[in-house]
């Protein structure tokens, strides 16, 4: 994305820079866009074993979403999910068969390009790491197209409607899982994913201000492309600003507590339902912290976070055995819902509150303040703003005219 | 609907209410005693819509709100607590120290979204916003009931959509007050005609806007009220 920094004049300026900066950026996501890019030329050159199965990488979860945070300190990595999508059958392998062969040619690759960190195998991934400076390694995911089986379980489960969608169901992939008993057995019974039809999910949801952005890009930038040939990656919708603020956030809150942090799948699809096209940060904030626990469904007595490409699944599925992490959850929302709202709703826009300023950190809240606001005008937190008394007066002359036009809803009244 | 009808039999929880104020109201905390669930803290006057503004709300009040796990088929207690606001009925304080905000059922009946955050972000925001403009200039910026039983009358009517005529008023109510009004009962409008053949489809729109049990309620009040 193009950096434009301005001087701040609103809290959505302020969100907005915030979330700018804990976007990676655009050299970084180039970087790994140009190296996966050369696994799959790899992966795909005349001499590879796997060429006449036609492989390609693409990205899956944030990094296809737009939804990247930056790590929190400089020795954690970005985590760049990737699928390997052989046009292959389960006729032609098993998952073990396919797991090998793609795991061959990422070993061959490492080798030719004189990766010193080793190519981990993980229960349905490969994991290849590159040097300290890149900070970022690549999950590879293993996997042929299977929509068939997809909409058959979909149909199976009472979603004739979600079987047939061609966005949503359409591009549904069998990937390959080690711990399963028929892991190494000729099946048709393999796992099922299907990391397209979420993000086309997902962007269903923000289509309007995915739209309206591109066109702002395209004025911006003097293009005369169509809006439908501006990447998704060249502009941020208030949906995604949000959600990389929410959780950078998490992030924050455990920091030392990880391993029972909200996890990033769970915050992304409650703030996509509670999402309602709000064309800001702060609107889109409100909307998302009032509502999003409300898409949490109550299924015989189990917490459930619905794939909504596959209703069936749990994205929950853990907080049955491990409660604290429902209590986590629950905490986090009230913490965001407190923190967003102190500093949107009681403090002017030049001044963070400590608990805000801390669960987003403290280094890049101080950065950002400095970038985007005169030296003079970073004020220290009162507890609740106070403006100048004419202004307040002002405001609240255009605030009764607004009710007045609308119809207040009520009249002061005494009892006798 | 249902749920000041008291058909849905939910009740308010701790949670809700936190819910509803964490993001919009940050500087009010809400505590449960086991009985009734009380907000404590600054309440933010703002625009209508506003999510946030550069300067910060246009004014606060320190207040106490007290709720029933039965909200919205009970009416919450308001208390202004920082002494800003005069102890007097003029001030629309009422005998016992708590604001009178609005007349409730008429509320209920005027407003589709009986949801703690709707009541905040109207009713309330108004009461405020009124007591701030009272304060600069000395006027209610958006009328003010009668005191007593004839405020009561007039809040009613108005949810009605009747002249306010005490007993036209209550003639009405009594009608409403059945689950569906008796075609052989004479018309309110006094025409001497039974209701079917009079105003039969006017009364049956205003008993789907005033469902029975709100139409029971304004008659006990006003009963009540009428005793003072």
């Amino acid at each position: 994305m193009t950096k434009h920094t301005k001087i701040a004049k609103s809290h959505d300026d302020v969100l907005e820079e915030l979330a700018d900066a804990l976007d990676i950026p655009p050299s970084k996501f180039e970087e790994a866009k140009s190296r996966y890019d050369s696994i799959g030329a790899w992966l795909d050159r005349p001499e590879s074993s796997l060429a006449r199965y036609s492989p390609a990488i693409s990205p899956q979860g944030s990094f296809l979403l737009g939804t990247v945070t930056r790590p929190l300190t400089l020795a954690e990595e970005y985590d760049v999910d990737l699928v390997c999508l052989l046009q292959g059958s389960k006729t032609a392998f098993t998952q073990k068969s396919l797991k090998e062969a793609v795991g061959n040619e990422v070993h061959l690759y490492a080798a030719a390009r004189g990766m010193a960190k080793p190519v981990v195998e993980g229960r349905r991934c490969w994991t290849l790491t590159y040097a300290d400076g890149a900070q970022f390694h690549m999950d590879i995911l293993p996997a042929i197209p299977d929509a068939q089986s997809y909409r058959q379980m979909l149909t199976e489960q009472g979603h004739p409607i979600l079987a047939t969608s061609p966005d949503l169901a359409g591009q549904a992939i069998a990937i390959t899982d080690r711990t399963l008993p028929q892991y190494a057995r000729p099946t048709a019974d393999w796992p099922l994913s299907n990391p397209q039809g979420y993000a086309a999910w997902f962007r269903s949801r923000m289509l309007i201000q995915l739209t309206e952005r591109k066109i702002e890009f395209a004025k911006r930038e003097h293009i005369t492309a169509s809006v439908d040939q501006i990447p998704d990656h060249k502009v941020k919708t208030p949906l995604q600003r949000t959600i990389q603020l929410l959780k950078r956030h998490r992030d924050c809150m455990f920091a030392d507590d990880a391993d029972y942090k909200p996890i990033s799948i769970i915050i992304t699809t409650l703030s996509a339902h509670a999402y309602n096209e709000e064309p800001s940060v702060s609107a889109a904030l409100q909307g998302i912290l009032r509502g999003m626990d409300r898409f949490i469904e109550n299924r015989d007595g189990q917490s459930w976070v619905a794939n909504p490409v596959n209703p069936a699944e749990n994205f929950a599925d853990k907080w049955a055995d491990e409660p604290k992490k429902e209590e986590n959850f629950r905490r986090w929302l009230e913490q965001a819902r407190r923190d967003f709202g102190t500093y949107l709703r009681s403090s002017p826009f030049n001044s963070i509150p400590s608990p805000l300023r801390e669960n987003l950190g403290s280094d890049l809240v101080n950065r950002t303040l400095q970038a985007v606001l005169p030296a003079a005008a970073v004020l220290a937190t009162p507890a609740v703003a106070r403006p100048a008394e004419a202004d307040q007066t002002r405001r609240a002359e255009a605030a009764i005219e607004q009710i007045q036009r609308d119809g207040p809803q009520s009249k002061p009244w005494t009892r006798s | 609907m249902d749920q000041i009808v008291g058909r849905s039999g939910t009740l308010l929880t701790l949670d809700q209410v936190r819910a509803a104020v964490s993001f919009d109201q940050p500087n009010l905390i809400a505590e449960s005693d086991g009985k009734r669930i009380r907000l404590e803290g600054t309440y933010l006057v703002f625009e209508k819509g506003v999510v946030a503004a550069p300067d910060g709300p246009i004014t606060s009040f320190e207040i106490s709100m007290e709720l029933s796990e039965r909200y919205p088929r009970q009416e919450p207690r308001v208390f202004e607590t920082g002494e800003r606001i005069p102890r007097v009925a003029e001030r629309h304080i009422n005998p016992n120290g708590d604001c009178c905000v609005t007349v409730w059922e008429n509320w209920l009946v005027e407003v589709n979204d009986h949801t703690l955050s709707s009541y905040l972000n109207g009713p309330m925001n108004e009461y405020f916003l009124g007591q701030f403009w009272y304060e600069k200039t000395g006027k209610w910026p958006f009328g003010e009931r009668s005191h007593g039983l004839k405020g009561l009358e007039e809040a009613y009517a108005d949810a009605l959509g009747i002249s306010n005529n005490a007993e036209s008023l209550r003639y009405h109510l009594r009608l409403l007050s059945h689950d569906w009004p008796k075609g052989h009962w004479l018309c309110p409008c006094k025409s001497g005609k039974l209701l079917r053949h009079c105003h039969r489809d006017d009364l049956a729109a205003m008993h789907a806007k005033v469902p029975p049990p709100v139409a029971r309620r304004m008659l006990s009040r006003l009963k009540a009220d009428g005793r003072l």
